[in-house]
């Protein structure tokens, strides 16, 4: 056994020690409560150690890593085309959006610029991975705070939206269709009058949704001054995407950092909310699937005709250099540190994904808790497994 | 160590928002039980055609032409140039070819060397199911089809070989055409 295992051995007899000098002394028995690592509250994996006492949190600790894939790793050792198949499975709700950073950084890398056609397309497709993340998140956390109804009309009217990328991409959850340079394939026939239905359809569920959960008051009784974190604390955990709006930060990378996306030619709006408690996060992301579809639609009117590839060679060979690009991802701020030394494949790659930064903060915001609270928390900051572990 | 609960707006009088709610289901359910439209046959009753689970063994969703259900191969256009199998994320491609010679095209030339396929065989157990052999394919031999019905009891059974593949080939759609706007030309699929 090593040294720092030594320690850490000794600190936790240490801990359990004291803990039983204090239940001994005031005579209060704590309880270790292990939530998960199978938790319908953890959307995959993720394990919560809570102490109690009785039906408090004294303190809680999230433990990542029941589902690490190795995707830095297996990046080295793959081409680039093989890594935009590997990074789909990071967010699995919203796998486009995963692609575009990616792309963009090895775009800025090779110096080549998408055509506008292929900006257009991308960021409707960016909007509606979007929008099929975000109306899972509706029906889900309804469903885990004790409301089937929500569930199952979160996941009838995400098909809508599937099934439109479906038909232009081929996958509905893995669309591997962004390549470095452009697109894989035009739009089809009758794609974007089908598309716009969708949409106008999503817009129905947003406001069926609204009837439904938002007003509810018991679901406002369990979300409302629940779980409250204060801007600073948000910012330094590296929150980020609706977590930060909720607290009151005005940050979006959309408007304040756009690359490669055609975000800042469209009209749409930040919203923030300064309560940041579960429910203010929950109002912000309904608003942002509203928002989304609106941007979806100005992006199919706006597109404009050309091609849907630039001049890029057969055999991709991306030169020597590092890029890092950010985009807002439905789940936050996700980023790709590329290093390229001349090869097929990148040298090394660096993913931040919204969702580690997301889960980190649970240990903060645990504290004091009760139990119950504790799965409105969870799935109110709402964290992929896939975009934790990765 | 608790902190205070704060309190926000809330609905004028307790309650509303869930019969709000419940208006939401009650009005969910009847579009559901009655969904014809328009003149006396709003009451007539017909829950399967308003429901949108689908009853799958007996009706079936068709995919989109571009659905990617499973790879089909045109033999014929096969070179056994690896490239596919090289390209593939997991490699899950086997492919074993030899040369050999084949008459002459026109009477009087000399014979030809051709590539001939011994064994193409597509893992469907590792499949990624990304497309990358598809796109590289260079002569035109690899196709998506929208067909997904092909699970097997036993794992093995996934291993496609090149006569299996082959059958896939006639399932295979015609390439959609493109929105107004685009540049690019619809290609073909080869008649089997």
């Amino acid at each position: 056994m090593t040294a720092a295992l030594d320690r850490e051995q000794a600190r936790y007899i240490a801990a359990q020690a004291a803990d039983a000098r204090i239940n001994f002394e005031i005579e209060t028995e704590g309880m270790t409560l292990n939530m998960g690592p199978q938790h319908p509250a953890t959307h995959g994996t993720l394990r919560i150690v809570a102490k109690l006492d009785a039906e408090q949190v004294v303190s809680a600790e999230p433990i990542a890593g029941y589902m690490h894939r190795g995707y830095e790793k297996l990046s080295e050792v793959r081409t680039y085309p093989q890594v935009t198949t590997l990074i789909n499975r990071i967010d699995w709700l919203g796998s486009f959006a995963n692609e575009v950073p990616f792309i963009l950084a090895a775009e800025r890398l090779m110096d080549i610029e998408a055509p506008p056609r292929a900006q257009w397309i991308r960021t409707a497709l960016f909007e509606m991975s979007r929008i099929a993340n975000l109306v899972l998140f509706a029906g889900d956390t309804g469903l885990q705070l004790g409301g089937q109804t929500a569930a199952f009309y979160g996941f009838r009217d995400r098909e809508h939206v599937l099934n439109q990328i479906e038909a232009v991409t081929g996958g509905r959850f893995h669309p591997n269709f962004d390549r470095i340079g452009g697109l894989k394939d035009d739009l089809p026939k009758g794609w974007i009058a089908e598309t716009k239905t969708a949409m106008a359809k999503v817009r129905d569920f947003c406001d069926e949704i609204d009837d439904l959960v938002t007003g509810n008051e018991i679901f406002q009784a369990r979300n409302r001054g629940i779980g409250v974190i204060p801007a600073d604390v948000a910012l330094s955990y590296g929150l980020s995407g609706a977590n930060l709006r909720g607290s009151g930060v005005d940050w979006d990378l959309r408007r304040d950092a756009p690359c490669g996306l055609v975000h800042p030619e469209l009209d749409w709006k930040v919203y923030t909310h300064p309560d940041g408690d579960c429910f203010s996060r929950w109002w912000i992301r309904i608003q942002e699937i509203r928002e989304a579809t609106r941007m979806v639609d100005q992006c199919l009117d706006g597109l404009p005709s050309g091609p849907i590839m630039a001049k890029v060679p057969r055999i991709i060979k991306v030169p020597a250099g590092e890029a890092y690009v950010e985009t807002e991802n439905p789940l936050g701020a996700m980023g790709y540190y590329v290093v390229s030394k001349g090869d097929l494949g990148p040298f090394r790659v660096k993913i931040r994904s919204a969702s580690f930064n997301n889960v980190s903060v649970l240990s903060w915001v645990l504290r004091g808790v009760y139990v119950p609270d504790i799965v409105a928390i969870l799935s109110s900051l709402y964290f992929i497994l896939g975009d934790i572990d990765r | 160590m608790p902190r205070p609960r704060r309190s926000g707006p809330r609905a004028p009088w307790y309650g509303k928002g869930m019969l709000l709610g419940l208006k939401v289901t009650a009005v969910e359910f009847l579009r559901t039980v009655f969904p014809h439209r328009g003149g006396l046959k709003i009451l007539k009753p017909n829950p399967t055609a308003g429901a949108v689970t689908v009853q799958y063994p007996r009706e079936k969703e068709s995919p989109t032409p571009r659905a990617r259900g499973v790879i089909a191969l045109h033999e014929g256009n096969c070179t056994a140039c690896m490239l596919c199998a090289r390209s593939c994320p997991d490699w899950c491609i086997y492919i074993e070819g030899h040369k050999e010679q084949a008459p002459p095209r026109r009477p009087g030339g000399k014979p030809r060397q051709v590539n001939a396929l011994d064994r193409f065989d597509i893992d469907y157990a590792l499949c990624m199911y990304c497309g990358i052999c598809v796109e590289v394919c260079p002569f035109e031999a690899l196709f998506w089809t929208p067909e997904y019905e092909y699970s097997e009891p036993r794992i093995a059974d996934l291993l496609h070989d090149k006569s299996r593949l082959g059958e896939w080939m006639e399932t295979v759609p015609p390439f959609e055409a493109y929105e107004p706007g685009s540049e690019m030309k619809v290609p073909k699929v080869p008649p089997t």
